[in-house]
């Protein structure tokens, strides 16, 4: 929280660019909402500070509605700056969210998580308590944040953005789907034939350890030539560039967290729980499908999170290779050395991991024997 | 000499041991005993500082212990827990030479020392110094946790349900082995345990303690003849503490000089308890016994009367 | 210690690092001779001009890789250690469940995300990239330290205490060794994650052994990729395997 005040006064708050091109000009947080914006922004920080400081389950119930509060408030400080900046003479002026605004978005967020956890929320209240905060940025961003450059991005390509978050999902799904079916069958595979154990995990860690961006780019070569050689290759759409490699080196790195999980999920069950099952005298493949299998589940779902959360990522990096998604924004902003576009790319990849991984999570938890039901 | 004034711990609102007071005296092997969160634990832990204490006053030989800093004190009171906390990184020489190396000994009176320490304990030094916690039974593991205990021949032993975790057979072996090295040592022994046979076997004092007091101290047999609560009694195995009475009394104590008419068969060792004579009776179907010495030669003799009539009140 | 010994010592030794040796030769036998293989690579890519990667040699360029690469993990081995131990001790346990909460989530941000984000912030060059290796590989190894400490028996600290170790004792002697293991495979992960993302630091202006990668998909340049993702790929199998045979040992003792 300390460091949050500090990012308050001294570090920009938005930057102001004449367009999109020119570098925007930091403006502090003094300038940007003026007095009485800093005064109570201070004021809810110092007393999530204080509430912190001789803790009780009362104190931390105060702090967390400061926090949530705060949250809700910190669109309308943008939209605050915005109106207080916005310059009828340049209609073509972007607001840029400067890093203060970022430290403090980020402090007051670990603030509420930490809070959460401390008193014991439990998850459905978690999200109940998000939903005030949501609700207070989109109708702040949908009314009055015209000049957000962030947004200004997303208005000039809203279609291609859609298609691109879809895409993305659709490469990670794709992904993620193959390589469950296909790890799934490894690991039993493993099971019957021990030998095959030893060569399957090698290989697979070995995959592992190669940088994604060194196998997409070994990849280009010997699929550019399949499809220059091999017709009905080429005639699925297979090309050096493109979905293809990206969905070859994606599979690839999501079998070893895959097949490790199931694996491990498989021979983990207690023997003696299998031992009585088969003592009642259930079948193997009763004592497969109702006793091992559902047992396992939860440590096997561990293992699509892992999955789907690095896929996420990897196919960002995809995008290099041609492959779309998001990942272009990001490398088209680099490219042009348009900040917010990057964001534009980044921010989303990161809700999407951050969701991915808590609704994985939670189901997990659900599974768990005995766990919340 | 331990001494405990009125020594209270209290977590938060709640009183874990409550005003309790209590003396060991050197060479004394004092056992608290007590059902599980009876404070027991709590207490002897206090005596080393890894808790400190809320009120009152701990004292070893006359010093509060609050005058020493915690780490020195520790170094000169042996501690061993039920689960032998073994460094599983270190073999089984480094392990005892532990203490002898924080109190900065030579490395050739360390090692001289872990030899006569293992030697005492039954390791053969070739055979374990240099294997690694993992590779022991758990009688071997908490040999070497007493081998550690003793390394730096502290005047004081706290033990903490040292054999709790040991099948029975083991366990007996080392409380017969524990009871010979504290004949030789005469160390001053605080031994906490849940289990009132192993107690009665190897305490001079016996503490019995419940929901943070002490509900009555005394010798083992003072507490088997004059149980002062109920609660004492059924710790004590209620009916069944006549039987624990017989395994305290040796045959010797209670012996008359030989008569003329000796049975050849129904025969008991001189250092026999009361109890084993009691089943030697039951096999022979004899209310008389021999008893005879480490020579094999026929000191005495015990009848069923003067058996049973030693175990009421004289 | 007779000569047969000290060779018996030896070719254990060699046998035991066969395998990162053979990754560093492959290695170093490319760094250097990168241009024997032109007639290889001409076959690759038949119809450009340059086949092989010449704006910077690779000597240089695999040099900055490990100079990034190492300055970032080295820092983040010592700041995320540190951090870990700090927490685990008494004054610093109010602190723990945030530390953990963030290592944990901050593990679903993908690197490209942070690497992204990250020049906003901070700017284009190597700097902001060894910034962002250093925050994201702080994580596995925080998460990692505070696992191997936890996850020691309650027991052996206690007797460790009761034995009169002192607080610095405890921690070098029992908590450290015992913890070692966990650690050290937190270290691996995070180097492992900083080589591959060290690469895409070539998108925001860091000059690297990804650079040839990105200015062969830019160009149209298979040759070019196929030269970068090799150095990439046996960087990574080098560190990776000296890793792995480095946690055998600590274990097999």
């Amino acid at each position: 929280m300390i460091a949050a005040l500090v990012a308050w006064f001294v570090a920009d708050l938005v930057s102001v660019a004449a367009n999109r091109i020119v570098p925007g000009e930091g403006v502090a947080t003094l300038d940007a909402i003026g007095w009485g914006g800093v005064l109570a922004g201070s004021l809810a920080m110092l007393a999530v500070a204080i509430l912190g400081f001789r803790p009780n389950p009362r104190k931390y119930r105060a702090a967390l509605i400061v926090t949530v509060t705060m949250l809700m408030a910190l669109p309308a400080v943008l939209a605050l700056a915005a109106a207080r900046l916005a310059d009828s003479d340049m209609p073509q002026a972007r607001l840029g969210i400067g890093p203060g605004f970022w430290v403090v978005l980020f402090v007051t967020l670990l603030a509420m998580i930490e809070l959460r956890t401390r008193l014991g929320v439990s998850r459905l209240n978690g999200w109940v308590l998000m939903l005030p905060v949501v609700l207070s940025w989109w109708l702040c961003l949908s009314l009055w944040l015209a000049p957000l450059a962030l947004l200004q991005e997303f208005r000039g390509r809203s279609d291609q953005f859609v298609s691109a978050v879809l895409y993305h999902l659709a490469l990670v799904g794709a992904a993620v789907g193959t390589s469950l079916v296909l790890g799934v069958a490894l690991a039993l595979a493993m099971r019957r034939f021990p030998t095959l154990q030893r060569a399957g995990f090698g290989v697979l860690n070995f995959l592992q350890t190669i940088p994604s961006l060194a196998l997409f780019g070994l990849l280009l070569a010997p699929l550019a030539w399949l499809a220059a050689n091999v017709e009905w290759v080429s005639t699925l759409g297979v090309r050096g560039i493109g979905w293809a490699p990206a969905l070859i080196a994606l599979v690839a790195y999501s079998l070893l967290p895959m097949v490790r999980n199931t694996f491990v999920a498989l021979s983990q069950v207690d023997p003696g729980v299998i031992e009585s099952a088969r003592g009642m005298g259930m079948s193997h493949v009763q004592v497969f499908l109702q006793v091992r299998l559902p047992l396992a589940l939860p440590v096997m779902l561990e293992g699509v999170r892992i999955t789907t959360v690095q896929a996420i990522g990897l196919t960002a990096v995809a995008a290099l290779i041609g492959a779309g998604g998001l990942g272009g924004f990001i490398f088209q902003g680099l490219g042009q050395a348009a900040m917010d576009l990057v964001l534009l790319g980044a921010l989303p990849i990161l809700g999407m991991a951050l969701v991915a991984d808590a609704l994985l999570g939670a189901l997990s938890e659900r599974l768990r024997p005995g766990g919340a039901k | 000499m331990i001494e405990l004034f009125d020594v209270t711990k209290r977590f938060g609102e709640e009183a874990a041991v409550d005003a309790i007071s209590l003396r060991v005296d050197s060479g004394e092997l004092c056992a608290l005993v007590g059902t599980s969160g009876c404070g027991k634990s709590t207490t002897l832990r206090m005596i080393n500082r890894l808790i400190e204490h809320s009120d009152g006053e701990i004292h070893i030989d006359g010093q509060p212990v609050r005058r020493f800093k915690e780490d020195t004190l520790r170094r000169r009171i042996g501690y061993v827990i039920q689960s032998t906390g073994l460094f599983p990184h270190w073999t089984v020489a480094r392990n005892i030479g532990l203490v002898p190396r924080l109190l900065k000994w030579s490395p050739e009176r360390i090692e001289s020392r872990v030899e006569e320490l293992m030697t005492l304990l039954g390791l053969p030094h070739e055979a374990f110094a240099d294997k690694y916690p993992d590779q022991l039974s758990g009688g071997q593991a908490q040999r070497v946790g007493v081998a550690r205990a003793l390394a730096a021949d502290p005047d004081i032993l706290l033990m903490d349900e040292p054999f709790g975790a040991l099948d029975p057979i083991t366990r007996e072996a080392l409380q017969d082995e524990l009871r010979e090295l504290q004949a030789r040592l005469h160390k001053t022994i605080v031994f906490v345990t849940h289990d009132m046979d192993e107690a009665l076997r190897l305490a001079d004092k016996l503490v019995v303690m419940d929901a943070g007091r002490i509900v009555q101290q005394g010798t083992p047999l003072e507490l088997l003849r004059e149980p002062a609560t109920p609660f004492v009694e059924s710790m004590l195995g209620g009916d069944d503490r006549g039987l624990k009475e017989t395994s305290l009394v040796r045959v010797s104590e209670r012996m008359q000089p030989p008569g003329q008419t000796l049975n050849a068969k129904a025969r008991v060792h001189r250092d026999a308890t009361l109890r084993q004579a009691l089943a030697v009776m039951f096999r022979e179907h004899a209310d008389q016994l021999t008893v005879f010495d480490d020579e094999d030669r026929p000191v005495g003799e015990l009848s069923l009367q003067r058996l049973v009539g030693v175990t009421r009140h004289e | 210690m007779n000569e047969h010994g000290v060779q018996w010592r030896a070719n254990r030794a060699l046998r035991h690092w066969r395998l990162p040796l053979a990754w560093l030769v492959l290695l170093t036998a490319l760094t250097v001779g990168m241009a024997e293989l032109e007639s290889v690579f001409r076959w690759v890519e038949a119809d450009s001009r340059q086949v092989i990667y010449d704006r910077a040699d690779f000597v240089t360029l695999l040099g900055r890789h490990l100079l990034v690469v190492s300055v970032a993990s080295l820092l983040a081995t010592l700041i995320g250690v540190s951090a870990a131990i700090a927490v685990t001790r008494h004054a610093g346990q109010d602190f723990l469940p945030l530390v953990a909460q963030i290592a944990s989530m901050g593990q679903t941000f993908p690197p490209v995300a942070v690497l992204a984000l990250a020049v906003p912030v901070l700017g284009f060059g190597t700097l902001p990239i060894i910034v962002a290796l250093l925050l994201y590989g702080l994580l596995p190894i925080v998460r990692n330290t505070l696992a191997g400490l936890q996850g020691i028996e309650p027991s052996i600290l206690e007797a460790a205490r009761g034995m009169g170790m002192s607080g610095g004792q405890v921690l070098r002697q029992v908590e450290l060794p015992l913890a070692a293991p966990v650690i050290l495979a937190g270290i691996r992960t995070s180097v492992t994650v900083s080589i591959a993302t060290a690469a895409l630091g070539a998108t925001v202006g860091a000059s690297n052994l990804g650079d040839p990668i990105i200015s062969g998909i830019v160009n149209g340049n298979t040759a070019y990729i196929l030269q970068g993702a090799l150095m990439i790929g046996l960087l990574a199998l080098t560190v990776d395997s000296t890793f792995e045979r480095l946690t055998v040992r600590r274990i097999s003792r």
